[in-house]
């Protein structure tokens, strides 16, 4: 048990000189505010960048089971599996859209001439997350009827239609119209597509509740997406769940990098610390060679004399860790704010992560008081170096 | 004198100088490394964001309307327009041609197939799609060169057990569902026969040579060489779809105005812009008759993701700087504050506060510089390992860098040890050659 006496000489270690105090304290501070900053923005970056990859659009898929029957349009999905979607994955929604394709006849309405064209019965929210793409012409007002439709740029193209104008539907003698509210540029398949109320599109197919596939945007990182994945595929042993890997990977390998480079950014910020507070210490080292000799000549052993440098490195690290590392997740909630355009979240787990780093630190950099052990009181007394 | 001042602090006390000058030229790595990181691995990230796949569909103009269903187009083979294959060379002469990283052709085929393990013949019932395209071939170019791209390289995220097929042999890798449905292994001999019409009457052998796994609907399907597609469509020289992957900016506002609405200065600068809009016009431009469409989910993802994984780069890099600077800062104050007894013997001696300042910033000069180089030298070798592990390249040295890093060094030590050092010029000598 360390002695009052103990206390009183770290005390007085710790302020003996107020400006290398200073000097100390200032590098243990940085170091554990960049430190903390640096892991904080690590975690939130992971989370930011799941959520900006989202832009890649649906990221599951929920389709008929190969096999039942002829690959493509032919097989279907019973509709009540989309009412067993969880709402929720990690307490974030999963915007999901139902789709039932079919191959109908299409014109503009007043005219006779029709031409084939894929008609997507869809239903469900967030199908802006699920299919990203621009919007070219869009008519709010037009949008919750219950005829409303969304045309892809070409077919738009293809059948001369704008917002506003109507689309009469037909397929194997079954008809339907819908009033355009938005034409809608993917990129993809998307493109040659009228997207349609889903009722409409399994009345026109014949197919009272059935769907082709289901699509979902789940905001989450790779791993996290593979496990949603994996205990859907359980709960719907009907459907074939899988997830898309063209941008999974992608993802994946991006993030690594991403982390690779914070983790080695902040090693190599603890080690400029450990050396900045190092050159400190060296300095002490040569400077307490007269009072460690006073102390081993009235008695003091080696271990005690350590003990106490070693204490006074713990004090200067905690005190350091302490306040640089609260100002450095601070910082990082405005650096997260500037990087993806929301404060990052402060993780409960980054302060103490920091602080025992910035700890682990400062003992590290007492090393040169080691050299402290070596001194013979008798040779310093007598003035030698 | 003074020379001799300098010299002799620093062989005197070799230990002090190498510690300082050890944190200094650390501090100077780390700023070498993070600067020469962060200047090189703009381009690297982009090229990174290009495993995301194409981001430009290149389609015939007059073409009917696609029934395209989860990847498989329903229209009769005759139907529809078809782009031809000579052309291709054309799009590596473009303004933006060393943007154009890869790009592969399809031609998709309704076939019917059988399949035969030694002799032993194996029914496969149905109709399936024959995506035909280039897995890795040489296209010639205008200028007399050849290109080598394929959709192994448009597609990264495609794996295939086994090898890829051959462009020029008759081979085929077949999707990872449709070789399970029906129990293929490399090594089986597949026949396929075009399902509409079906003139090929004794149909194409191909050897399947691997099993591709893509998450998409090409796990159903068979994957072979564009050659074969077009003899089964018995289209010749014709592809319908392109897919262009290529490096871009991504869009800012600018990019998003109509470019018809800009004034000829605005439009020169958009032209030579490598945005994707930009390079969209300029392939439809090269190849006649065509729709370049910009596939929205990857161009934007990609747009969004880089703009700011560049910006947290940046700030990634400044920490790092910062980190540094109060290193070198600290090390120099450090120093200074060290050489109380020296600074007052000097002043009892004669010495005015102005040339003690003097003689210990030439010093710290001395250090930074030293300190500086060794620093960056060790920074172009941290940079290399980072670079390595990280992004998978090692970026050159610049004398830029050096430059930089030098100045900085200068200025850091002399800050550093700025106020240290007017605290030391007015130490009365007196209490402290008395050792108070």
């Amino acid at each position: 048990m360390p002695s009052p006496m103990f206390w009183r000489i770290v005390r007085r270690l710790i302020t003996a000189n107020y400006g290398r105090l200073f000097v100390v304290l200032v590098a243990l501070g940085a170091g554990a505010a960049v430190t903390s900053a640096l892991l904080n923005l690590q975690i939130d970056a992971k989370k930011r960048l799941t959520t900006e990859f989202r832009a890649l659009g649906a990221n599951v898929i929920v389709a008929p089971r190969a096999g039942n029957s002829e690959s493509g349009a032919g097989s279907t999905l019973d509709a009540s599996l989309f009412a067993q979607l969880p709402a929720l994955y990690e307490s974030k929604p999963v915007p999901a859209v139902a789709f039932l394709y079919v191959i109908g006849q299409v014109a503009k309405a007043g005219q006779i001439h029709f031409e084939p064209a894929v008609l997507a019965g869809i239903e469900g929210l967030g199908l802006t997350q699920i299919r990203p793409g621009r919007r070219t012409a869009y008519r709010s007002e037009l949008e919750n009827a219950p005829d409303a439709c969304e045309v892809g740029v070409k077919a738009a193209a293809q059948f001369k239609v704008a917002a506003g104008d109507s689309l009469q539907l037909k397929n194997q003698g079954r008809e339907a119209s819908c009033k355009v509210f938005a034409v809608v540029a993917t990129g993809g398949a998307e493109d040659t597509q009228i997207f349609i109320n889903l009722k409409t599109a399994q009345q026109l197919a014949d197919l009272p509740g059935r769907l082709s596939l289901i699509q979902l945007s789940v905001n989450a990182t790779p791993d996290s997406v593979n496990s949603f994945i994996a205990s859907l595929g359980q709960q719907l042993p009907a459907a074939d769940v899988h997830g898309i890997k063209q941008f999974a990977e992608a993802e994946g390998r991006i993030y690594s990098r991403i982390s690779g480079l914070l983790s080695s950014t902040v090693l190599l910020v603890l080690f400029l610390t450990s050396l900045c507070v190092m050159a400190g210490m060296s300095n002490v080292a040569v400077e307490r060679k007269n009072d460690v000799g006073l102390m081993k000549a009235i008695g003091g052993s080696v271990e005690r004399v350590v003990d106490l440098f070693l204490t006074e490195a713990i004090l200067l690290g905690i005190a350091g860790g302490l306040v640089g590392s609260a100002l450095g997740i601070l910082v990082s909630i405005w650096l997260g704010k500037a990087v993806f355009g929301v404060a990052a979240q402060p993780r409960l787990i980054v302060y103490p992560v920091s602080v025992a780093l910035t700890v682990l630190v400062s003992i590290a950099a007492a090393f040169p008081l080691r050299r402290l052990a070596r001194v013979r009181p008798a040779s310093v007394f007598r003035g030698e170096e | 004198m003074f020379l001799r001042l300098v010299a002799d602090s620093f062989t005197r006390r070799p230990r002090r100088k190498i510690i300082s000058m050890a944190a200094l030229a650390m501090g100077m790595g780390v700023a070498t490394a993070a600067l020469s990181v962060s200047l090189d691995v703009g381009d690297r990230l982009a090229r990174e964001f290009r495993s995301l796949g194409a981001n430009l569909l290149v389609t015939p103009l007059a073409d009917s309307l696609p029934l395209e269903i989860g990847g498989v187009d329903y229209r009769p083979a005759n139907a529809g327009a078809y782009l031809p294959e000579a052309d291709l060379g054309k799009l590596k002469t473009i303004f933006w041609r060393f943007n154009i990283m890869a790009f592969a052709p399809i031609l998709e085929v309704p076939v019917q197939a059988s399949a035969a393990r030694n002799d032993l013949g194996l029914e496969i019932p149905g109709n399936f799609t024959l995506i035909g395209t280039w897995s890795d071939t040489n296209v010639p170019i205008p200028d007399g060169t050849t290109y080598e791209t394929g959709i192994a390289k448009t597609n990264p995220w495609w794996h295939v057990e086994g090898k890829w097929f051959d462009d020029q042999l008759q081979q085929c890798v077949v999707g990872a569902g449709f070789a399970k449905r029906f129990r293929l292994r490399r090594g089986d001999q597949l026949k396929v026969v075009g399902a509409s019409g079906g003139r090929v009457a004794a149909g194409l052998p191909l050897e399947i040579v691997g099993i591709l796994s893509t998450g998409g609907p090409e796990d159903d399907a068979i994957v072979a060489p564009l050659a074969v597609a077009q003899r089964l469509a018995q289209r010749p020289d014709v592809y319908r779809r392109l897919y262009v992957s290529a490096l871009t900016k991504p869009e800012d506002a600018f990019a998003r105005k109509d470019p018809k609405t800009m004034t000829p200065a605005e439009y020169d600068t958009w032209y030579c812009t490598p945005y994707i809009s930009s390079i969209a016009l300029q392939i439809g431009e090269e190849l006649k008759g065509t729709d370049v469409r910009v596939i929205r989910r990857v161009a934007e993802g990609e747009g969004n993701v880089l703009s700011r994984v560049r910006l947290l780069l940046w700030l990634v890099t400044g920490a790092a700087l910062l980190a540094a600077a109060l290193a070198v800062g600290a090390s120099a104050a450090a120093s200074v504050i060290e050489r109380r007894t020296e600074i007052g013997l000097m002043k009892a001696l004669g010495a005015n506060s102005g040339l003690v300042g003097v003689l210990l910033a030439a010093e710290q000069l001395l250090l930074a510089i030293v300190g500086g180089s060794i620093g960056f030298a060790a920074g172009i070798l941290l940079a290399r390992i980072l670079g390595q592990r990280i992004f998978g390249f090692a970026p050159e040295p610049r004398l830029f860098v050096l430059l930089i890093v030098l100045g900085l060094a200068a200025i850091i030590t002399l800050l550093g040890s700025a106020y240290p050092l007017r605290q030391a010029s007015r130490y009365d000598p007196a209490p402290i050659l008395r050792g108070e």
